[in-house]
C-alpha cells in the first residue's frame, strides 16, 4: 500500500506522477552496460592479493616466479606503488579534504606493510586473462612476521593492547588531535540532579557489509598522460577529484565514466583503491586493465557500517520528561579511519542537557565506513530502545511519551517546516498502534508472542552546491547534462522530471546526460541523500536561466542552440531543515526457535515534495528491509583466537530473501517548504534510520525482553527467554 | 543431465553463428602457439575440427588450462566453442560470447544475480562449468525480448520499477520467466518462494513480486496477495 497526502499543495503537471524509469528498458533487456561488461582493445585482468592475517608485517616479497608466468604483464607491491589513497585513509569526517589528506597521522596506501586486517592488500597483478592473474597471485611469496592484533574498540583502548598505529588505538581528527569526540549542552550533572528516576543500559550493534550486487571493479585505460576510469561510482566528480589527486595529476587529466552501477550504499563515494590499483597496473602494462574483486574480496576489503557499544544514563521526572540524557560509546573503525564513526539520534529529542562522548577506534577487523545513513540507524536503535524501555518501565505509552520529548522548533533554532507531529500520529492512526501494542510487554500467554514497536527521526535536509546545464535546438529538443550517475534511486529520471516541469516541457522532450566527467558538469554525488535536492536545485536554476534567455532571444532557429547553466549555493536562511519519518511495527516471536515474523510494517515520511512517488516508494521500502536485515541478521563477526572474519558473503550474513519480506506500508506526507527544488527533502537514506529501532522495540513489546545487541538472531532471544 | 544434453543436440534447424574468431588448428600448431597468437585470450572456434577433442588431450602446461570443445545453443543460435575446462558458464556467456546481461555478483551461488535458463530451468551460470552445457540450450536475459517486443515479464518490471540499481535484475527476470512458463499465474506467495535465490540488495523486492504477479495471467493479475 502507498499512499500520498498532499492537502493543500498546487499540483504540478510532471513532477508527483508516478513515472517510470527513463532508462528502465535497457535495465530488463541486459543493454545497461555495468562497468564489468566494457571491453577495450588488449585488455588486461588485474586482481589484488591480500593479506591472510589480521595484523602483520610484511618481511618480504618475492614475485619473481608470478613474473615468469606466461601472460603475466605487470606486477606491482607495497615497495614500487607508493600510491597514497587519500579517500581511503584520512581521519575524520573531512577525509576528502585535499589539506587533511597532507595532514594526516595515518595514512593509508593502496598496498600497505604492516598489513592491519585479513583482507588489506598486498599486491596487484595484470594478465591476459583473469585465470592467470589468479594463478599468478599464488605464485606471489611472501615471508609475514605475525603481529599480536585486537578486535574489540573497548579492548583496543585498555593499557597493553596491541598498538595498531604509533600513537594508539583512539583515532585523531581531521586536524590530528586524539581525542575522543564530545558534545556538551547544557548541564547534564543538573539535569540527572533534577530527575526523579534514573536509567542506565548498554547497547551494541554489529558490523553491517554494505553488500551492493555488484563486486568492486575498475577499468582504466591511459592515452599520453589522460586517464580514462570506467568505474561504479556514486560519485564521479569526486572521484575524479580524488584519482587526480591521489596520482598526481590535474582535474582535466582524469574521465570517470559510470553509466550504470550495482549499488554501493555508501561504499562507493569518491575514489576507490581499485580506481588507483587499475590506475597504476594499466600505467605500468602500457594496456587498459579490467581489476575485479571477489565477492569476498569486497566483502573483506572494502568497507561497511561501524560495530559500537553505547552506553546510555537518562534520566526522567516521574511525569515522563527527560531532564538528562548521557552516552559514552566506542565505534570499531578498523584500522584506518574512514569516517566519522557518528552514533546520531540524542539530537532527536529536546532535552536541554545531554551529553555524548564517541570513542572512535581502531582495530585489526576490516575497515569501518559510509553504509546508508552513516551515523543513524545504530544510533537510533540505542537512544529509541532506551527511550523505549524508559517509557514501559514509567508505565507510558511510547508515542506519548515521545511526542512529549521529541525535538520541536525553537525561536533561536528555527525549522523550515515541522511536520512530526502529524508524522506520527498519521502513522498511530494507520497502524492501529493502540489495538496492536501490549500494554505490559511479554503479556501474550503461550510460546507465540505479538507485540508491536514503533520509532520515530528526523534527518538533515540541508542544501548545497551543485551544478547543471541544458541545452535547447530548434527543434525544441531539450538536452540536460548532469554528473549524476544512477547508482538505484533512479536520478537519471528525477532530474529529467525536474527539468521538464522547470522548463514546462513533457518529459519525453528532455533527453538526459549524464555519468561521464568530460560530458557533465559537477555534481555533488550519490551520497548524503544529497542528488534530488542539490543537483535538482540546479536543474531548476539552470533551467530558470535558459528560460530567460529563450524570453530575451526566442527559440534558436536552425542550427543555433541556447544554452543555461547554474552552480548554485542554496541556503535554508539560517532554518534547520529535515525530514521526518515513523515506523509502526508488528512482529511474531515464537520463543520455542527465537525467530521473529513480521506482520505489519507501517511507515509515514515526510520528504517534502514527491517527485516521483513510484521510485520515492521504492527507496523507503528498501532502506527499510536493509534495516530489518540489520536488526535481525547481518553482522560479521570475527574468531577472537585468529583474527578471522568468520560471515563475509550473503549466505553467511544471511541477507533478506524474498520469503523474509513483509508488505512494507508507506505513506508521504507531502509539503512544500519553499526550498529546494518544488519543495523535495531527502529520502533515500531514511527508511534505513529507523527500522533497526522499530523491530527491536517491537521485539522487546512482545517477549517483554530487552534486546540490547544487534543483530538480534534466535540465540540471542532464546538466551533472553531462557 | 544426459538425456536434457541430447535434446538440445536433437532440437533441430538451428542458426550457425558466424563469429569473428581465429580458430585452433590442432593438426599444424600447438596450443602455446595459438595462445600466444591470440594474446592468450579468445579461444572460440566455430570450426568442425576442433569438435570432439577429449578434453584428457588437451596440454595442462603452466597457465594453459585444458581445453575441450563444446556446442551449445544460445538465445536460439548454436555456437561451437572451445571452451577452457576452467570457465564457468558465466565466463563464457559473457566473456566470450559478449552476451553480458548475464552479472556475476558472488560466483558462488548465493545471490542468484547470473541466473540463466539451461533447457527451460533456472541455475546459476557462476556454478555450472562451461563444459557440462555441452549441448544444452540456454536462454539469456538478451533472449527474452523478441523483434523488439519486450516479453510480458520485462514490460512488467518496467511497469512495476522492477529494477532499482539494475544488477540483479537479469537474474531475477530468468527466474520469474521459469516460473511463468510452468505457473502461468502465479500468486504472490508462489513468486516469493520461486524466486528466494536471486537476492536484491536494494531491497526491492515488493516491486519485483508486483511486477512478477502483473506478468501473469488470469485473476492474479494485478493484485498481491
Amino acid at each position: 500500500m502507498t499512499e500520498v497526502t498532499r492537502e493543500g499543495l498546487e499540483p504540478l503537471s510532471t513532477i508527483g506522477n508516478s513515472t517510470n524509469r527513463i532508462d528502465a528498458v535497457e535495465r530488463v533487456t541486459g543493454e545497461a552496460k555495468f562497468t564489468r561488461d566494457w571491453k577495450l582493445p588488449g585488455m588486461l585482468y588485474g586482481r589484488v592479493l591480500r593479506s591472510p592475517y589480521p595484523h602483520a608485517r610484511i618481511v618480504s616479497i618475492d614475485t619473481r616466479e608470478a613474473a615468469r608466468l606466461p601472460g603475466v604483464q605487470a606486477i606491482i607491491t607495497s615497495e614500487d606503488a607508493k600510491v597514497v589513497w587519500g579517500a581511503g585513509s584520512v581521519n575524520g569526517g573531512r577525509q576528502y579534504n585535499d589539506p587533511t589528506k597532507e595532514a594526516t597521522l595515518h595514512r593509508r596506501y593502496i598496498f600497505n606493510n604492516p598489513v592491519r586486517f585479513v583482507g588489506d592488500s598486498v599486491a596487484a597483478v595484470a594478465a591476459t586473462d583473469r585465470h592467470i592473474a589468479e594463478e599468478a597471485l599464488s605464485l606471489i611469496e611472501v615471508e609475514y612476521e605475525e603481529l599480536p592484533f585486537v578486535l574489540e574498540p573497548e579492548e583496543a583502548l585498555e593499557d597493553g593492547a596491541p598498538q595498531i598505529w604509533p600513537e594508539g588505538n583512539l583515532c585523531p581528527d581531521f586536524g590530528g588531535n586524539i581525542d575522543p569526540m564530545i558534545s556538551d549542552v547544557g548541564d547534564v550533572d543538573a539535569g540527572f540532579n533534577e530527575s526523579d528516576q534514573i536509567f542506565e543500559e548498554r547497547y551494541e550493534t554489529g558490523f553491517i557489509h554494505n553488500a551492493q550486487m555488484e563486486p568492486r571493479c575498475s577499468l582504466a585505460s591511459w592515452e599520453g598522460e589522460k586517464l580514462t576510469l570506467y568505474t561504479p561510482s556514486q560519485g564521479i566528480s569526486n572521484c575524479r577529484h580524488d584519482t587526480a589527486r591521489d596520482l598526481g595529476l590535474e582535474d582535466h587529466q582524469v574521465r570517470v565514466i559510470s553509466k550504470y552501477m550495482g549499488g554501493g550504499f555508501g561504499n562507493k563515494n569518491q575514489n576507490q583503491d581499485a580506481d588507483l590499483v587499475a590506475a597504476t597496473l594499466s600505467r605500468r602494462s602500457g594496456a587498459p586493465v579490467m581489476l575485479e574483486f571477489s565477492r569476498r574480496e569486497d566483502w573483506l576489503g572494502v568497507h561497511g557500517r561501524w560495530p559500537t557499544v553505547q552506553y546510555y544514563k537518562v534520566g526522567v521526572k516521574d511525569d515522563g520528561t527527560v531532564t538528562a540524557m548521557q552516552m559514552r560509546a566506542y565505534s570499531g573503525m578498523g584500522p584506518y579511519r574512514k569516517n566519522s564513526g557518528g552514533i546520531s539520534g540524542m539530537d532527536a529529542y529536546a532535552c536541554p542537557n545531554r551529553y555524548r562522548e564517541i570513542n572512535p577506534v581502531y582495530t585489526n577487523r576490516t575497515t569501518s565506513g559510509n553504509f546508508r545513513a552513516p551515523s543513524e540507524p545504530h544510533g537510533f536503535y540505542g537512544v529509541e530502545s532506551m527511550m523505549d524501555e524508559v517509557a514501559y518501565k514509567l508505565g507510558m505509552d511510547p508515542v506519548e511519551f515521545t511526542l512529549k520529548n521529541m525535538r520541536r522548533p525553537t525561536e533561536d533554532r528555527p525549522f523550515t517546516n515541522y511536520s512530526l507531529d502529524e508524522v506520527i500520529e498519521t502513522g498511530a492512526r494507520q497502524f492501529n498502534w493502540q489495538a496492536r501494542r501490549r500494554v505490559t510487554p511479554g503479556s501474550d500467554e503461550g510460546p507465540i508472542k505479538r507485540g508491536a514497536g514503533f520509532s520515530f527521526m528526523m534527518f538533515r535536509s540541508g542544501l548545497g552546491t551543485s551544478s547543471a546545464i541544458v541545452r535547447v535546438n530548434a527543434d525544441e529538443e531539450y538536452t540536460l547534462f548532469v554528473g549524476v550517475t544512477d547508482i538505484g534511486p533512479g536520478a537519471k529520471t528525477t532530474m529529467g522530471m525536474i527539468a521538464a516541469e522547470a522548463l514546462g516541457v513533457p518529459l519525453s522532450q528532455v533527453e538526459v546526460v549524464s555519468g561521464d566527467t568530460d560530458r557533465c558538469p559537477y555534481s555533488v554525488g550519490e551520497s548524503g541523500s544529497r542528488t534530488t535536492i542539490m543537483t535538482g536545485y540546479a536543474v531548476v536554476q539552470a533551467a530558470e536561466n535558459l528560460k530567460q534567455q529563450i524570453i530575451s532571444r526566442g527559440m534558436p532557429a536552425g542550427r543555433d542552440v541556447l544554452i543555461g547553466s547554474a552552480t548554485p549555493t542554496p541556503s535554508t536562511d539560517g532554518k534547520t531543515r529535515q525530514c521526518f519519518g515513523a515506523h509502526f511495527v508488528e512482529v511474531e516471536v515464537d520463543s520455542r526457535v527465537g525467530s521473529t515474523r513480521i506482520l505489519k510494517y507501517t511507515t509515514v515520511h515526510e520528504s517534502g515534495r514527491i517527485i516521483n512517488p513510484t521510485t520515492a516508494r521504492d527507496q523507503i521500502r528498501g532502506a527499510t528491509i536493509q534495516g530489518i536485515g540489520q536488526a535481525l541478521h547481518e553482522n560479521l563477526l570475527y574468531d577472537d583466537a585468529t583474527g578471522q572474519p568468520l560471515t563475509p558473503g550473503y549466505y553467511r550474513a544471511r541477507h533478506l530473501t524474498h520469503l523474509d519480506i513483509p508488505d512494507i506500508e508507506v505513506h508521504f506526507i507531502e509539503v512544500d517548504d519553499g526550498y529546494g527544488p518544488f519543495g523535495a527533502k531527502t529520502a533515500g537514506e531514511a527508511g534505513i534510520i529507523l527500522a533497526p529501532a522499530a523491530v527491536a522495540n517491537a521485539i522487546a513489546n512482545a517477549t517483554g525482553k530487552r534486546m540490547t545487541s544487534l543483530p538480534i538472531t534466535r540465540d540471542k532471544i532464546l538466551g533472553a527467554m531462557a | 543431465m544426459r538425456d536434457k544434453r541430447k535434446q538440445g543436440r536433437n532440437s533441430g534447424a538451428i542458426p550457425e553463428q558466424d563469429s569473428d574468431v581465429k580458430y585452433f588448428n590442432p593438426e599444424s600448431q600447438s596450443r602455446r602457439d595459438f595462445l600466444e597468437g591470440t594474446g592468450a585470450t579468445v579461444v572460440a572456434g566455430a570450426a568442425a575440427t576442433v569438435l570432439g577433442i577429449p578434453a584428457a588431450s588437451a596440454q595442462q602446461t603452466g597457465s594453459i588450462a585444458a581445453r575441450t570443445a563444446i556446442t551449445l545453443v544460445v538465445n536460439g543460435a548454436r555456437h561451437s566453442v572451445e571452451v577452457e575446462d576452467r570457465w564457468t558458464l558465466a565466463e563464457l556467456l559473457r566473456d566470450r560470447l559478449d552476451l553480458t546481461g548475464t552479472k556475476i555478483g558472488c560466483n558462488r551461488s548465493e545471490c542468484g544475480a547470473c541466473t540463466v535458463l539451461m533447457n527451460d530451468q533456472p541455475v546459476y551460470s557462476c556454478s555450472q562449468l562451461a563444459v557440462w552445457a555441452d549441448g544444452a540450450s540456454i536462454q539469456t536475459v538478451e533472449g527474452l525480448a523478441r523483434n523488439g517486443q519486450l516479453s510480458p515479464v520485462q514490460e512488467a518490471f518496467v511497469e512495476n520499477n522492477g529494477p532499482q540499481c539494475g544488477f540483479c535484475t537479469p537474474g531475477q527476470l530468468m527466474t520469474a520467466t521459469a516460473l511463468l512458463n510452468s505457473n502461468p499465474s502465479p500468486n504472490s506467495v508462489e513468486v516469493r518462494e520461486a524466486m528466494v535465490g536471486n537476492l536484491c540488495r536494494c531491497s526491492n523486492y515488493n516491486a519485483i513480486v508486483e511486477a512478477v504477479v502483473a506478468a501473469g495471467e488470469g485473476e492474479n493479475q494485478g493484485g498481491v496477495v
